[in-house]
């Protein structure tokens, strides 16, 4: 008979704030039944209070590791996406949020791993960390990456700059990367704002690209690959011209409230 | 029936109060006196300590709220203590028998908070002492269900020893809440085992000399152990009051339960560290370790307890 191996849980002994940031979590039922709830809810406020929508969410791979990225521009952002999945796969969606905020007392930690499962990154660092453990995510069958490779929330709602970090995991690997836009979010809670506005948001979903062939180390191609991404996101926006900020961004906003579906989606 | 006006009207409540709000009292003096005036070294000893001052006003809430809280109290300890167990033995992996073991909990406590219906009398025996059964047979079907073989007789072993011994067996100290002499039986028990505890350390400080079972509990020493016996044979006589019922066989017969099966339980839960390969079960309560390290005597002597008093007198 061989010897029984006990593969016990990996966070014994930690406090609960570690056991928050630890990556990849222990499975835990109070944990899943809460986060369950809590997500429930807020896909509730989501259409009732935002009448939200989502387009395009045939597009979604229906199994398998992939990332989502958007455009980030308000605190309801990614409880979007994770709105677009199915409810079972949110406990296996992690969401990469600043651990400089989310993660900044042991309080937060516990409601950003609760509520959104989130996954700390330090901004600080230049994210090479960050990047070990979304590749331990990205590792293991069936997860989901949620990243908005903007870095931080837009203060004009316009489409900011995109970091390499999406185009380094993608790299080299068949993880497909889906992107989406985020339309009426800005309007609906703009930075700075302390309780968001009943505006309608819709959630774009665009085609999924892969990077097989592109080189890890090749810094161009990342660069070029990132840019790429930056343009399949916008494309799913409306379309306007987004580089001067202010004027174009307002009626870009009035426009995605109209129902319109952008002709980029099916091409 | 136990309850909050219950409670009140209860003498043995009341001495109960009384009797753990002196001892701690007396015990905190006494480790002031140490600390202070003979400048021992003390602070693992102070945390347990303070540890005791946040349990005990909590397990005298739960046991003066009445017999749902009671009950309802005593499953949510096997729940977590369940889940120590699982996520240190490596079963939490398997979601499906975990879920279906805290499923078997909930119902063990569900069948000793409904009335029998056919005695009328709160608490369901009959049901209570069957549902091994139907658990035992549920976590068997779960592999079944699910078509898989390897490692399921590690995991359902491990789900089966995990129900019986930390759900059910332990789930008898909750259904003493249905008894009319509940005060008496629950908080002479809850007081004797975690008092056996510390006669067992303090006399293995002053007395312990050879090893009790070194292979599963290096610290443990049979000055310790024999010590704890004759301090438990001696207190059933002291709180005589708890259960007047009680003859001279039966008070012998509770010091041996909680004396013996209180460190046989203590062991138990070391056997099984020791073989995982931990030394605390978790770090819920400072100062105490996990929860399993605190009520592993209790799982042990609190059923003997309880059918000892139903051989002799009924529940009821």
């Amino acid at each position: 008979m061989h010897a029984w191996v006990y593969e016990r849980a990996g966070d014994l002994g930690h406090s609960a704030d570690e056991r928050a940031r630890r990556i990849p979590r222990e499975p835990a039922i109070a944990t899943w039944c809460l986060r369950s709830v809590s997500q429930t809810l807020m896909r509730l406020v989501l259409r009732i209070g935002h009448r939200f929508e989502v387009v395009g969410r045939e597009h979604l791979p229906p199994d398998g590791s992939f990332i989502m990225i958007g455009n980030h521009s308000s605190h309801l952002d990614a409880v979007c996406l994770l709105a677009a999945l199915p409810l079972w796969r949110v406990h296996s969606a992690f969401p990469v949020a600043a651990a400089d905020y989310f993660f900044a007392t042991p309080l937060r930690s516990m409601l950003s791993m609760v509520a959104m499962n989130a996954l700390p990154l330090d901004r600080d660092h230049h994210g090479s960390d960050g990047i070990v453990a979304c590749r331990k995510i990205l590792g293991t069958p069936n997860n989901i990456l949620i990243v908005f490779p903007e870095g931080t929330r837009s203060r004009s709602g316009a489409l900011g700059r995109f970091r390499s970090g999406v185009a380094r995991l993608a790299a080299g690997t068949s993880t497909p990367v889906v992107p989406c836009y985020l339309s009426g979010a800005f309007e609906a809670w703009p930075k700075g704002r302390a309780v968001p506005r009943p505006l309608q948001v819709r959630l774009y979903i665009g085609r999924p690209r892969r990077f097989e062939h592109v080189s890890p180390d090749d810094r161009a191609a990342l660069a070029a690959a990132s840019a790429q991404l930056r343009d399949d996101v916008a494309a799913l926006g409306p379309t306007l011209p987004r580089s001067s900020a202010g004027v174009a961004t307002q009626a870009a906003g009035r426009r995605s409230r109209l129902p319109n579906t952008p002709s980029v989606l099916h091409r | 029936m136990i309850s909050p006006a219950a409670a009140f009207a209860s003498t043995t409540f009341r001495a109960y109060v009384v009797i753990v709000g002196t001892v701690l009292l007396g015990s905190g003096v006494v480790l002031g006196i140490l600390t202070r005036g003979f400048h021992r070294q003390l602070a693992s000893i102070w945390r347990t300590y303070c540890g005791w001052l946040l349990i005990v006003p909590v397990v005298l809430a739960i046991v003066f709220a009445g017999r749902v809280a009671m009950i309802a109290g005593v499953a949510l300890l096997s729940i977590c203590a369940f889940r120590e167990f699982a996520r240190a033995t490596g079963l939490y992996h398997d979601w499906w028998i975990t879920n279906a073991v805290y499923l078997g909990i909930l119902a063990v406590a569900a069948s000793s908070l409904v009335t029998d219906p056919w005695l009328q009398v709160p608490g369901w025996y009959g049901l209570f002492m069957a549902l091994p059964v139907y658990v035992v047979s549920l976590i068997l079907i779960v592999p079944i269900v699910r078509n898989r073989a390897k490692g399921q007789l590690q995991n359902s072993a491990l789900a089966i020893l995990g129900f019986i011994y930390l759900g059910w067996m332990f789930s008898h100290v909750g259904f003493l809440a249905n008894s009319p002499h509940a005060y008496g039986y629950l908080l002479f028990l809850l007081l004797a085992v975690e008092a056996n505890d510390v006669a067992a350390f303090v006399s293995g400080k002053l007395f312990g000399r050879k090893r009790l079972r070194e292979e599963i509990s290096p610290n443990k020493t049979w000055g310790g152990a024999l010590g704890a016996v004759a301090f438990s044979l001696v207190l059933p006589w002291l709180l005589w009051f708890s259960f007047p019922q009680f003859g001279p066989l039966q008070l012998v017969l509770t010091g041996l339960i909680v004396g013996v099966g209180g460190q046989l339980g203590d062991l138990t839960i070391s056997m099984i560290k020791r073989d995982v390969g931990l030394k605390d079960m978790g770090s819920l309560i400072p100062g105490h370790g996990g929860l399993l390290d605190r009520i592993d005597s209790l799982i042990f002597a609190g059923p003997l307890f309880f059918h000892m008093v139903r051989w002799f007198y009924d529940v009821y």
